[in-house]
């Protein structure tokens, strides 16, 4: 999948340094913009308190929430907060859409890959503004679920819910798997976010609607058909599930236990899955047929609408649910780059809400609000609009990186290193361009020139380098007449000007305005070569000739301002990109160093 | 109006049904499609030149291509060991061609990974020092897309099948290079359209040096042999014999200038296999081989005075003398990992290499050499090369 892979390790540690810094700088803004809100609640409450009570829009004569409401508004609050702290986790910038996005978009159609490739191409360019924006929307959505309790302000927090796990859904979890093969109630189908969105589609209904079963009734309809149906995929012939063994290898659900078995984790943890993993290869029919039997007789439950029924069915759920929470999905959090705890505990909560829906206690009709309730929600208003502050202080950064169609800096920072800030006289040369005039450094004077070396006839590196200089140069706009992109031939042979035409011709430079590839005799280039610090030579057996990759910016003075690695690591759509932004950021800092002096 | 428990288990589970039944899906059909003949012609191959004789094979050993690279070997005139002499300063990971001229070896890297042109290495002493040369285009995938003529004029075949001409070896080390023929002009012409041209696999010079070009046909039987008469191709004439029904489609593997004449190794599609043959051109009439079965090549070459040799899947090999009339003779099965075949000098070899065929076998960066006497093969020589891997990404 292109553009997705930034070919950096997730836990590379400029990435995570990074990640870091971003989230305790948003932080600390997050921490100001509450204090601020306090403030300016409390001015307000000081100068109307009279009007305090009623900025929720909730009289005293209001009923109070709904059980199964309030169960499904702080349970997925919670989980939106815990969601929200995994993904802060240091790994998660640099390893969301390599580790996770990728993998399991690996096995759906092609058009789910082309649309999560979108997404994750996206994160991959702006990996640590799409790495805080994550924490900062679920730790806000799920601190607005918890703090605004009823009327407008919580069912569009149940409204923000409902779109923000859409989001995750589609480019995340790639539809929960529904359009890949293997798909299991077991692992985790269909989809965790999905659960989280089904809650806050009910959290976003009026508030009157839960005054009846009805809602419950239909939950619980729903997640009847669910059951029946993960039941019937369960127990489907040739999908595997029935034999603990086939062809003298492990079953398809021993393979995925054991698989999780191999997460990052504690030692107890992985030996109970593995046990479980053996068990399951032992009695692979028992254990499908138990899982069947379970899921079909919950399915029936829940659709039969009964009470009593459902609460059984409700009870042997949670202990089921959290069986196979801990057996098969293996708590779902761990190996630092888990995201949710998977499907089980959202769906207890789920059903669980669907029950106590059903089954409205007698005072949530008509009993009105308590007093001090009454009071509270001023305080909960303001909390809300914190939450909604720190969602936004997440969302906006990220949209407005997303409409960049260049990736950050910092990917190439994390390939090159930190570049070295140098304030030297540039060693001059005169060499020959690929037009055959002669060029030297001295004429150049008056321009910023960003200078490396490139092999004519190099497989690797250097068509990208000459890209990402090329790339550079586009980005610039107006200020390119200020800069010279510059090329010296870095091999030893292949090193007339046919070999700089032909390989400007293969890299669409020969209609780059300022591009200069310049090379000369042997002892011409072997100068340069010294005085610049770049080692070039032959290598034996069909090698390519070796030189390390080095980029200078030198300032329209004449003087080295940076000098850098421009090795361009993995060479994915991303990184390249990110060296041109980086580039085109030196050049720039030359071109204002400059005045600054002048 | 409202619906019982049972209702709602059926409507529930007739849902569930229609689901699963919808995500399952049907498997598309296969379609049955014709296909040319299996066997082509790998790089790996030798050639024998008045410096000596070449053998190009790939080494290294690793499952990333880019870290195998192809080496030239040269057994020197008059020497009976051989050495390493791939041109250095480009990778080769992408293949080498090479073909010989008066008195120079012109060496071709094909282009891999972001290279698209192919960097060009001319040594006329035997591998001891090379000139760089440009060919400002893809090289073909073929062993026979250069050739060199005695004036140094060179051909070059391109891999979307034009063919470009560099008169002087000058103007090929400076990349002056002139197109000759593309492929679609040449299918189109009365000698393509005849044969049913579907593709160039070679270039060579004919006897009176005019530059000639074979390719594959899809007309049964039709063999792809044209020569350039000042501007205009024509057949070469070369007809298969029992040339009619039950004749499958003809690929020129190989073709090589011989004093005089031309030599030419084809592969024959059949509905059993693939079969191969060799035939000889003294510039007016050809002479066909009799076909030697085969179902796969691992490579193939020319030997002094228009003799071939196929080294071929299952340790086979199979020779032939490039006199008329001459027919395939089997060499004792060859030694595992044999990559290449070196067939014998031009008479001045040193003693002892008994004017017989090397057998170059590779295991990952070591060459050992095999050299067939008495019907045996026998290890003479170990070459360890030092692969670089890892330099190319």
């Amino acid at each position: 999948m292109p553009g997705m892979n930034s070919g950096l390790s997730p836990s590379d540690p400029t990435l995570v340094a990074a990640f870091r810094s971003a989230l305790l700088h948003q932080g600390a803004i997050a921490l100001l913009m509450l204090v601020f809100l306090w403030l300016l609640w409390a001015t307000a409450r000081t100068w109307r308190p009279a009007a305090s009570a009623g900025t929720s829009g909730v009289t005293a004569g209001e009923p109070a929430e709904a059980r199964a409401r309030w169960l499904l508004r702080t349970g997925f609050g919670v989980l939106w907060i815990f969601d929200g702290i995994l993904q802060a986790q240091p790994k998660m910038a640099g390893g969301l859409a390599t580790q996770v996005m990728e993998p399991i978009a690996a096995s759906s159609p092609g058009w789910v890959q082309h649309l999560v490739n979108w997404g994750g191409t996206a994160w991959s360019y702006h990996p640590i503004q799409a790495g805080a924006a994550s924490v900062w929307i679920q730790v806000g959505i799920g601190t607005w679920l918890i703090v605004a309790v009823r009327g407008p302000w919580s069912r569009l927090a149940g409204a923000a819910s409902v779109i923000w796990g859409l989001i995750v859904w589609v480019f995340g979890e790639s539809f929960g798997g529904i359009f890949a093969p293997g798909l299991s109630w077991l692992t985790g189908a269909p989809g965790a976010v999905l659960i989280y969105v089904v809650a806050g589609a009910l959290i976003a209904l009026p508030g009157g609607a839960w005054r009846t079963p009805r809602p419950g009734r239909l939950l619980l309809a729903g997640l009847g058909v669910f059951f029946a149906a993960m039941a019937v995929l369960q127990a489907w012939p040739g999908r595997g599930f029935w034999p603990g063994r086939a062809a003298a290898k492990p079953g398809t659900l021993s393979r995925m236990v054991t698989e999780m078995a191999g997460t990052p984790q504690p030692h107890f943890l992985s030996s109970l899955l593995s046990g479980f993993a053996s068990f399951a290869t032992r009695y692979g029919f028992a254990v499908n047929l138990v899982v069947v039997i379970a899921l079909a007789a919950m399915g029936a439950a829940f659709l039969s609408g009964r009470p009593r029924l459902v609460r059984y069915a409700m009870w042997s759920g949670i202990v089921f649910c959290l069986a196979d929470w801990v057996l098969v999905q293996d708590f779902g959090f761990l190996g630092g780059l888990g995201t949710d705890p998977n499907s089980m505990i959202p769906l207890i909560v789920l059903f669980s809400a669907g029950y106590l829906a059903l089954t409205p206690a007698a005072h949530e009709a008509k009993a009105p609000a308590r007093a001090a309730e009454a009071k509270r929600p001023g305080v909960r208003s303001v909390a809300a609009a914190g939450a909604l502050a720190v969602i936004l202080l997440g969302a906006a950064p990220m949209a407005a990186a997303a409409v960049n169609r260049t990736a950050d800096p910092i990917l190439a920072l994390a390939i090159s290193g930190d570049s070295t800030s140098l304030n030297l006289p540039a060693p001059g040369f005169s060499l020959t361009d690929q037009n055959g005039r002669t060029v030297s450094l001295a004429g150049l004077r008056g321009k910023v020139v960003l200078m490396t070396f490139l092999d004519p006839v190099c497989t690797s590196d250097c068509p990208i380098i000459a890209q990402e200089f090329k790339q550079t140069g586009q980005m610039l706009g107006a200020q390119a007449k200020n800069v010279e992109l510059v090329a010296v031939v870095a091999n030893p042979t292949y090193r007339s000007t046919a070999f700089t035409r032909a390989f400007d011709r293969q890299e669409g430079l020969t209609t780059v305005p300022d591009w200069l590839y310049l090379t000369g005799s042997l002892s011409q280039l072997g100068a340069v070569w010294r005085h610049y610090g770049v080692t070039v030579e032959n290598l034996p057996a069909g090698a390519m000739a070796a030189h390390n990759d080095l980029a200078v910016v030198i300032d329209p003075a004449g003087r080295i301002r940076q000098e850098l690695s421009s090795d361009p690591g993995p060479a994915t759509l991303s990184t390249r990109s990110s060296f041109s932004v980086l580039l085109g950021q030196y050049a720039r800092q030359a071109l204002r160093q400059t005045l600054g002096q002048s | 109006m409202s619906r019982g428990p049972a209702s709602r288990i059926r409507v529930g589970l007739a849902l569930a049904c229609a689901g699963l039944t919808a995500g399952c899906g049907t498997q598309a059909a296969t379609v049955a499609v014709t296909r040319p003949p299996a066997v082509t012609a790998p790089l790996s191959t030798s050639l024998t030149t008045a410096q000596g004789t070449w053998a190009i094979a790939v080494m290294g050993g690793s499952a990333a291509s880019h870290n195998n690279f192809w080496q030239l070997f040269v057994r020197r005139a008059n020497t009976g060991r051989w050495s390493l002499a791939t041109p250095e300063g480009v990778a080769d990971n992408g293949g080498l061609v090479a073909a010989g001229g008066n008195g120079s070896l012109v060496v071709g890297f094909r282009p891999s990974q972001e290279l698209a042109y192919s960097p060009l290495a001319t040594s006329t002493d035997a591998g001891l020092n090379w000139t760089p040369g440009l060919l400002d285009a893809a090289l073909a995938d073929t062993p026979g897309a250069i050739a060199v003529g005695p004036s140094g004029h060179t051909l070059a075949l391109l891999q979307d099948g034009t063919i470009e001409a560099a008169p002087t070896a000058d103007d090929a080390a400076a990349g002056r290079w002139v197109p000759l023929a593309t492929l679609k002009a040449l299918a189109a012409s009365a000698p393509g359209r005849s044969c049913g041209l579907k593709g160039m696999t070679a270039v060579s010079f004919g006897p009176d040096q005019n530059p000639i070009a074979a390719g594959s046909c899809v007309r049964p039987g039709a063999a792809g042999v044209f020569t350039d008469a000042g501007g205009t191709w024509r057949s070469a004439g070369l007809t298969l014999p029992g040339n009619g029904p039950g004749m499958g489609t003809v690929r020129v593997l190989g073709l090589t200038a011989l004093a005089g004449g031309n030599a030419a190794l084809l592969a024959i599609s059949h509905p059993g296999g693939d079969s191969l043959l060799a035939a000889w051109w003294d510039g007016t009439r050809w002479t066909v081989s009799a076909p030697v079965t085969a179902d796969g090549v691992r490579a193939l070459g020319f030997g002094p005075g228009g003799s071939a040799w196929l080294l071929l899947d299952s340790e086979r090999a199979e020779t032939i003398a490039g006199a008329a009339g001459s027919t395939w003779r089997a060499l004792p099965p060859v030694p595992t990992g044999t990559a290449v075949l070196a067939p014998p000098g031009t008479g001045t070899l040193a003693p002892g290499t008994g004017g017989s065929y090397d057998a170059l076998a590779v295991s990952g960066s070591r060459l050992t050499v095999w050299r067939l006497a008495r019907g045996a093969w026998g290890k003479v020589q170990q070459i360890t090369v030092p692969v670089q891997y890892g330099s190319s990404g």
